[in-house]
């Protein structure tokens, strides 16, 4: 079986990267700046956060920097949040295409969550340099690059593959039951709060702080943190739990779509 | 090859409307039962294609031609039954699928070529192809939403007739565009259904059929009602057909 989707996989690679270069071109073709908004865009909503944040909230996080504090987990989340809902009206906005060709439809979802990681990658050079540039700011909150950076592709796969199952889950529901596209809407909200990106979790109550391991982007974004910021090794409980997440939705996702995804047709 | 063993296809007419939560509350309060309202598009349909057969399949609208076509090609999998295909399969049932209309023409040759199943090295080796028949070389890179309809569907049709398919699924003979490549796409269709590959073909045309198939299969209802000798079976559908005006 396994084989099989690999062969699967490989006879429809080329289609999946022109639909990325169709996303990529369409998404610029009429700006003057083009993908230098890639860079940019983040930079800019970075600022903002961090002039309202820093300066009229005076937050701050112990013991590190908070700019780039904040703007780890802004770019992780934002990955997140705009691969995911894109991904949801993958299925339903090819319809025509679905009710006209066969293609596996996998690769709708899995082609905008990589697109999306394209841009996600890009974003992550103003955040080195960033880091570069602040990182030794004040005594006590240096951050610098150090040796354990190279176990940070591992969390962002781990998010991938994370990403990957919940927009496999979320576009097929989208199938079936539109209103998702509103409720989601509310729930991402409710997730940007409930995920530490502008604040720590110590300025939170006891009861409510238990829960935030259960939040798989709240896993994510601590182990890259860890590493950018304190310049540690995560723990071994943060290395497990990003793994299980990212494989255990992926697998989840994946079931589901596949379960479903012969009915698509009559609901389109 | 295709071998199409007792394949149902049933539609379930509930599904449209019934998503609605208020509906079924009001139902529910009513005490009303979701009623299951079904139409069979195919009932029990059996029959085979030898590779280097054209077989045509008439009946009138609505009798599951199309449905066929679909399930054949994979776009939909039938409720009971099991069809097999052995070979590759162009399906020819509706152009420019998956075009970009913000995309060049250029862009879109690739994008649809893809869609279509189409390797990048193919895609490479036929573009000058492509382009030729399509006459459009001048607007090679101009956004296809500038086109007109007729452009349009002179490079779709450029690109999805471009190979030498093991097995031609056609849903009528296609004429587009102006006069002249109205003839040119028309014989490219005959050239291809007559190059010796396995073809599945719908049409209205009974002159085309009774031309160029081997053998025919007459739906009606989603059922089977004759299959076989060419001539014997277009000479009854038409004599049915006059019968009933």
């Amino acid at each position: 079986m396994i084989k099989g989707i690999v062969a699967n996989f490989k006879k429809y690679s080329f289609l999946m990267g022109q639909m990325i270069s169709r996303d990529f071109k369409v998404k610029y073709k009429r700006s003057v700046l083009g993908i230098v908004w890639s860079l940019l865009y983040p930079v800019l909503m970075m600022m903002v956060m961090a002039f309202v944040f820093s300066n009229m909230f005076k937050t701050r996080v112990q013991g590190v920097n908070y700019l780039v504090y904040l703007m780890t987990g802004l770019v992780m989340f934002n990955y997140f949040s705009e691969a995911t809902n894109t991904a949801m009206t993958s299925v339903i906005s090819n319809y025509s295409l679905i009710k006209k060709v066969y293609l596996p439809k996998y690769i709708f979802p899995l082609t905008k969550c990589l697109f999306v990681g394209i841009n996600f990658l890009l974003t992550l050079v103003p955040l080195i340099v960033i880091i570069l540039i602040t990182g030794d700011a004040s005594e006590g909150t240096k951050c610098y690059i150090n040796i354990y950076y190279l176990l940070i592709p591992y969390a962002f796969i781990c998010m991938l593959l994370f990403t990957i199952g919940m927009s496999m889950i979320l576009s097929c529901i989208a199938v079936f039951f539109r209103d998702i596209l509103y409720i989601y809407g509310i729930i991402t909200t409710i997730w940007t709060y409930f995920t530490p990106i502008f604040y720590d979790i110590s300025i939170l109550p006891e009861k409510l702080r238990v829960i935030f391991p259960l939040n798989p982007l709240y896993q994510f974004i601590t182990f890259v943190r860890t590493i950018i910021l304190e310049s540690k090794l995560p723990s071994i409980s943060n290395f497990i739990m990003c793994g299980v997440y990212g494989v255990m939705f992926f697998l989840i996702g994946a079931c589901i779509f596949r379960a479903k995804q012969d009915k698509f047709i009559y609901y389109l | 090859m295709i071998t199409i063993d007792n394949v149902t296809m049933k539609f379930d007419l509930g599904i449209e409307g019934t998503n609605y939560l208020k509906e079924n509350l009001i139902n529910l309060l009513k005490g009303k039962k979701k009623k299951a309202e079904y139409f069979y598009a195919l009932k029990n349909v059996t029959f085979k294609v030898e590779t280097g057969e054209v077989v045509g399949i008439i009946g009138r609208n609505g009798a599951g031609k199309s449905t066929l076509l679909k399930i054949v090609s994979g776009v939909m999998k039938p409720t009971k039954g099991k069809v097999s295909v052995d070979g590759a399969i162009s399906p020819m049932i509706e152009l420019g699928a998956g075009f970009d209309m913000e995309l060049t023409a250029r862009e879109n040759i690739y994008l649809n070529g893809a869609v279509l199943g189409y390797s990048k090295s193919f895609i490479e080796d036929k573009f000058e192809e492509i382009v030729e028949f399509s006459e459009l070389r001048e607007f090679l890179d101009v956004p296809v939403k500038n086109f007109s309809s007729g452009m349009i569907a002179k490079l779709a049709f450029s690109i999805a007739t471009i190979v030498n398919p093991e097995i031609l699924i056609v849903d009528e003979i296609l004429s587009v565009g102006d006069i002249k490549f109205q003839e040119k796409s028309k014989n490219k269709m005959l050239e291809m259904i007559k190059g010796g590959t396995t073809v599945l073909f719908v049409s209205h045309s009974m002159e085309q059929i009774e031309d160029l198939c081997t053998k025919v299969v007459w739906l009606e209802h989603g059922e089977i009602v004759k299959m076989g000798d060419t001539k014997k079976i277009c000479k009854e559908f038409i004599k049915t057909m006059m019968e009933e005006n």
